[in-house]
């Protein structure tokens, strides 16, 4: 019974079991409620901070102790933000949008198509091929960084959106290949044999009736495309040269470091990374519905 | 870093536009080349179809993956600064790095320690807080949304946000040590009884595992809470009835039932910690103090224009993270417990944690980790 007692006092190694404890049931849940909304806190308080700073005026921003509820707020700090830069905001914006449309569409496209290959399809070494594709997914980019960019250069594509869009025709993203085969293998074998006997090629079987059976998975995916082309940073800062052409990742940096010599004006950074930062959130709380509907729907919805 | 003459988004947008769209029929077309061509080899439809489908990835890996890697082993073997050809130098980027590079060992320290420290304290934390939410606890769902939110705030706002946070005058966390009185730099050994965090040589690495931590955390904490949900209830029901106490339970049914979902973040993690590039960059350390790898092959690369050089420490990242990859997925057949195994090899199951298994593979693990989430 000791040890019953102590799970109360240490949940962390408690009782994964749907009853609840039988000793001091009470006390046990308000300190599981209480570490919960602890660590909750954690989370939130450093987002609850950069929207604060946000809105506090540059002259209020470095006192000590700083004001935890900015005094006065200052909503211009996202205008200004907005025009800080010899580029209007609005430009960054819409190259954000442009790179991540056209990388995430291009994406969705490749991998489900090789997806579909792989999963329904016999031809010798798709076995080794595809434990191939699984090890890609473990080659880190450093090594192909360098070699990249000497591609993209000896086509003269230097300085343009191609290497961050055009490349993605390739089927990026091993893990998504991986992921959406995995949706692929769960739908019955007989829908294929069907519409096959009905004289669809495997083309009108891809597009009609295995994309809208393994839409779930495709939104899920979707998500993570849009996700990691919005926030790609690393692929901006080696292929773009010229202010204009910045997605929004990209001209925080420069702003980070044309700006911040004297006084690091954090508040115009801080609205910069919240405007930034908005689109995603409003994506996470929209697309989680669709990643439940993919729990829920599953691949067996034929 | 910016080009000189303004750019026009009426030229920039369509020559991209026009060349996606050329590539993305050309990828068709090769498909359907494909299925042509070996149709006319005599090649069945089944297989040929199969070869099509797969061609978008097959030249993307040969393009993008296969070439670089060889191209970037035979760079680092040579000079190139762009503007003449290669030049063979044999072994002098490796002995120079070992040897005469001053920001080298420093720099494989730091992405080292920071990756052996930070990967197993996330996850701690993170177990510990999936374990939580496991409790059958109300508003699951919101909780669970809570958590994740870090993971969407893309790395180089966490980078930003997380310096002022750190700020040493009027940052969050000073503000807080000072209302609390805690005499912090005792324990760190800072000078000043505001610790520096970043701008403290001595503080760079506890700041960016700090950093890390808040930022993985989310995403980990719902991967183990999937596989915590997955671990059947009637297991535990045994293990009651045969008088597990709670500790018990944790150490014989939790642990060897979650280690399938611990070795797969585990791996990740690491592989990701070791390559760690954006936050740095938005983060000002002193001088030496905070070069991760990534960042200096960067800088070696792109703004020293030493591309033999760089794929050089490349390869040597690259064979850094290999070794550390093979020593968990070797050392996985001692502590990975895959369900499945219990059923072929009852004797084992009397020797208790941990469990043997034959050969540790990582695609069962990620079917396990896709079912869960859909």
């Amino acid at each position: 019974m000791a040890i019953q007692t102590s799970s109360i006092a240490r949940p962390g190694t408690a009782d994964i079991v749907p009853t609840i404890p039988r000793r001091n049931p009470i006390v046990g849940r308000l300190l599981i409620y209480g570490l919960i909304l602890f660590g909750a806190s954690l989370v939130l308080i450093p987002f609850a901070w950069m929207l604060s700073t946000s809105l506090t005026t540059t002259s209020r921003l470095f006192v000590y102790p700083p004001d935890l509820i900015p005094n006065p707020i200052a909503w211009d700090n996202y205008s200004k933000a907005w025009t800080s830069l010899p580029v209007s905001f609005t430009r960054f914006a819409f190259n954000t949008i442009f790179i991540t449309i056209l990388a995430m569409l291009a994406e969705i496209f490749s991998s489900s198509i090789v997806a579909y290959g792989f999963a329904r399809y016999k031809f010798p070494g798709r076995d080794f091929l595809f434990v191939v594709l699984l090890g890609s997914m473990m080659l880190p980019g450093v090594v192909l960084q360098v070699p990249s960019f000497l591609i993209w250069r000896q086509l003269g594509l230097l300085d343009t959106y191609d290497p961050l869009t055009v490349g993605a025709w390739f089927a990026w993203g091993p893990s998504y290949i991986f992921l959406l085969r995995q949706f692929f293998l769960t739908i019955p074998v007989d829908i294929d044999e069907a519409a096959r006997l009905d004289g669809a090629n495997a083309f009108q079987i891809y597009y009609r009736i295995m994309l809208p059976l393994v839409k779930p998975a495709l939104l899920a995916i979707g998500v993570l495309s849009f996700v990691g082309n919005w926030n790609n940073f690393s692929g901006a800062l080696i292929y773009l040269n010229h202010l204009e052409k910045f997605p929004i990742v990209l001209a925080l940096k420069f702003f980070e470091r044309n700006l911040s010599n004297n006084v690091p004006p954090f508040n115009f950074m801080m609205a910069m990374a919240t405007l930034m930062t908005i689109p995603m959130i409003l994506l996470y709380f929209v697309a989680q519905r669709y990643f439940i509907e993919g729990i829920t729907v599953g691949g067996v919805k034929g | 870093m910016t080009g000189s003459e303004p750019t026009s988004w009426m030229t920039d947008y369509p020559s991209t536009l026009i060349h996606w769209v050329i590539v993305g029929v050309g990828i068709g077309l090769v498909m359907f080349g494909t299925y042509w061509l070996l149709r006319l080899l005599g090649v069945r439809t089944q297989p040929a179809t199969g070869y099509a489908l797969v061609m978008p990835w097959l030249l993307g890996f040969v393009i993008w993956n296969l070439f670089p890697f060889l191209a970037s082993l035979y760079l680092s073997f040579t000079n190139y600064n762009l503007l003449q050809d290669p030049k063979w130098v044999g072994l002098d980027n490796y002995s120079r790095m070992f040897n005469s590079d001053p920001n080298f060992w420093p720099s494989i320290r730091l992405t080292l320690s920071y990756a052996v420290l930070s990967v197993p304290l996330g996850m701690a934390g993170s177990l510990f807080t999936a374990m939580l939410l496991n409790q059958n606890v109300k508003g699951l769902g919101i909780w669970r949304t809570l958590y994740y939110l870090p993971a969407v705030l893309p790395a180089a706002a966490t980078a930003l946000l997380w310096r002022w946070m750190f700020n040493p005058d009027s940052g969050l966390i000073n503000a807080f040590l000072g209302v609390l009185f805690l005499p912090i730099h005792l324990l760190t050994g800072a000078a000043a009884p505001k610790p520096g965090w970043f701008n403290d040589e001595n503080l760079v690495l506890p700041s960016f595992i700090l950093m890390s931590i808040w930022g993985v955390f989310g995403t980990q904490t719902v991967i183990m809470l999937a596989g915590l949900k997955n671990i059947p209830q009637h297991l535990y029901e045994a293990a009651k009835i045969d008088g597990a106490g709670t500790l018990t339970q944790f150490r014989h049914v939790t642990v060897p039932m979650l280690t399938p979902t611990l070795f797969y973040t585990l791996i990740m993690a690491i592989i990701g910690a070791l390559q760690t590039f954006t936050a740095p960059l938005f983060i000002d350390t002193p001088q030496e103090a905070g070069i991760f790898m990534q960042v200096y092959i960067y800088t070696q690369a792109f703004t020293r224009q030493k591309m033999g050089y760089a794929s050089a420490l490349a390869w040597v990242l690259l064979v850094i993270i290999l070794v550390l990859t093979l020593v968990v997925f070797r050392s996985s057949s001692l502590w990975v417990y895959y369900e499945g195994e219990i059923r072929d090899d009852t004797p084992k199951r009397r020797r208790g944690w941990p469990f043997r298994r034959e050969r540790p593979a990582l695609v069962p693990l990620r079917v396990a980790d896709v079912k869960e989430r859909t």
